[in-house]
């Protein structure tokens, strides 16, 4: 603790100007970030349930939201296939979410609870594929999943959406089942019941909020995902949202209140995580970051 | 938890080896599939021109040519750039943020909900919004420069070569600025706040007890941002792609970027999967000065 406990001032700038100097900072920087972050996100909103001519009449875009309407929404459902888009994320989301934390879950636990020689080398591995380029792996996952025929299916894309989002969510548990101390197993155990049975019922029940996490984890990068999905999948109807969505610019047909109502329907589900789950998403943070 | 009438299906020892396969076979194999072979294919690859229709084994034909050519450079400078003007403006602003969120200010917790919106909101809606935002004719961030004469002509941010990395680099800091930001602001409110109370008391200044307590706390975190998220932001694909597809001109052109091109549009994975090598080896020379400093693995492996 340098200069502490010495009382000197130490600046020429008198303390109570200090603190009044980081009080309107504070003010300041809250202000300007809040702005920041929200500005954009209204600007979503208010294209996404304004009609066009309403938000591009005359020169200057209208952006206050004087008049809702379902218009853009019909336009959507009507001439895209949004909602086909959206079934195809669904299943793979749901799908990868299922698998990713199922293995997280089982090799979380393994690597905590047993000792074997390396284990370094396997914490290692699972680390250094966190850090790993998405882009990188799809390549040869394109052609591997080419050559066997299974490019343009629900299975190729759930393991390659598993294969990005497994390193962090067994990370997360591995990390998650050392919070939980192995004399609650031991109880059970004493009391006659099997290591198998302890698992169910003692160790699966604790270990909750850090499967939430890691489910949570796992849907938002399969939800959010583009680019494992744009290589797996290269037929219109087998399309995720993301990239039928992302093809929505380049038709004359789709204007801009069509492709926010779109990006307003993307966000459904993260935002359902949000308000409700917004604990256990913070949990994840702390662990060791979300990509 | 009454388990005391269940009878044990195993004995214990091979109950033990049970759960021991249960837990580590399903890992074992799916990292096998879905990582290692990859990545094996891949180098294997990336010695043979045409590998995928007429294989002709090249060596490290595929890595000379890459490195040689006149571009590679500007590609490596992009995504240098890139990923490190992101993640610096993301750990300033995260951190002003965190400070500020620390003082339990009024509204405190709902700036922290807020900070969670831009990296929920999927990378393509993120897109989106601030191609609209930039857009040169009904965007709103060029009406507001036009009117207030900042600019005489609108900018058409995303292509054009001097504005399209600021641009592509402005929307990655709005959705990936709140990572710096979590992170921060936890290790902020694990301080012990009495350090700062002692430290009022000895009459030090809020500057003196932010060098003194503040920064050695957050010192070990800003690294771990720095080193983690640019390591992230070097390997971006999907912001960059779906914004300016690596144009005006290559200006927006990384790595990842590059490989997808060589793979998807001159569908030549000799080449595509060399650059990937390439990354990879970079990336590896990084995640060994990672795992130098942190031994983050050390963390679990007790």
């Amino acid at each position: 603790m340098l200069g502490l406990g010495e009382g000197e001032a130490g600046s020429i700038v008198p303390q109570h100007l200090q603190r009044r100097i980081k009080r309107v900072s504070v003010v300041v920087v809250a202000l300007a970030v809040a702005i920041f972050v929200t500005i954009p996100v209204y600007v979503m909103v208010a294209v996404a349930v304004q009609d066009p001519t309403n938000v591009f009449a005359g020169g200057d875009v209208h952006l206050l939201i004087d008049s809702v309407t379902l218009r853009n929404f019909e336009v959507l459902f009507e001439e895209t296939a949004t909602v086909r888009y959206f079934t195809n994320s669904l299943i793979v989301t749901i799908s990868s979410t299922i698998l990713s934390t199922s293995l997280a879950v089982a090799a979380g636990y393994g690597l905590t609870r047993f000792d074997f020689t390396g284990k370094t080398v396997a914490a290692r591995a699972v680390l250094f594929s966190y850090m790993f380029s998405p882009i990188v792996l799809a390549i040869p996952l394109y052609v591997i999943f080419y050559t066997l025929g299974l490019l343009d299916s629900y299975f190729a894309l759930t393991l390659g959406l598993t294969a990005i989002s497994a390193p962090f969510t067994i990370w997360l548990m591995w990390q998650y089942f050392q919070t939980v101390p192995i004399a609650l197993e031991e109880s059970a155990w004493v009391r006659g019941a099997s290591r198998t049975r302890t698992v169910w019922d003692v160790v699966l029940p604790v270990a909750r909020p850090g499967y939430i996490s890691a489910a949570i984890f796992s849907f938002a990068v399969a939800w959010n995902d583009f680019t494992m999905s744009r290589v797996v999948m290269s037929s219109d109807e087998m399309y995720t949202i993301t990239v039928g969505a992302s093809l929505f610019l380049d038709r004359v047909t789709i204007g801009w209140g069509e492709t926010m109502a779109v990006s307003l329907l993307i966000c459904i589900p993260p935002f359902l995580i949000a308000v409700f789950l917004q604990n256990y998403l913070l949990q994840g943070f702390n662990v060791g970051g979300l990509e | 938890m009454s388990t005391s009438t269940l009878r044990r299906p195993f004995a214990d020892l091979d109950e033990r080896r049970l759960l021991l396969w249960l837990t580590f076979l399903p890992l074992v194999v799916f990292f096998t599939l879905v990582w290692a072979i990859p990545i094996l294919y891949a180098l294997g690859m990336s010695l043979f021109e045409d590998p995928t229709t007429a294989p002709t084994f090249v060596g490290l034909g595929n890595y000379a040519a890459i490195l040689t050519s006149g571009d590679f450079g500007l590609f490596l400078w992009n995504s240098v750039l890139y990923a490190v003007s992101t993640t610096v403006f993301s750990l300033i602003i995260g951190l002003a943020l965190a400070l500020v969120v620390n003082q339990e200010i009024r509204g405190g917790s709902i700036l922290r909900t807020m900070m969670i919106f831009p990296y929920l909101l999927p990378t393509l809606v993120v897109i989106f919004i601030w191609q609209f935002l930039f857009d040169p004719n009904i965007g709103v961030i060029n009406q507001w420069l036009v009117d207030y004469g900042v600019v005489s002509e609108p900018i058409a941010f995303f292509s054009t070569v001097e504005w399209a990395m600021p641009a592509v680099a402005i929307t990655s800091v709005w959705k990936f600025g709140s990572f710096a930001f979590f992170i921060l602001l936890a290790r902020l409110q694990a301080i012990d706040p009495n350090l700062y109370e002692r430290a009022r008391v000895e009459g030090a200044s809020p500057w003196q007890s932010f060098r003194d307590i503040t920064v050695p706390h957050l010192r070990g975190a800003i690294l771990i941002i720095l080193l983690v998220r640019g390591i992230w932001m070097f390997n971006k694909f999907d912001i960059i792609y779906l914004s300016t597809g690596g144009g005006p001109l290559d200006a927006t052109t990384t790595l990842p970027i590059r490989v997808y091109e060589l793979a998807f549009s001159e569908v030549n994975f000799g080449a595509a999967t060399a650059l990937a090598g390439i990354m990879f080896f970079l990336l590896a020379g990084v995640a060994v000065v990672y795992f130098k400093v942190f031994e983050p693995e050390k963390e679990v492996a007790h």
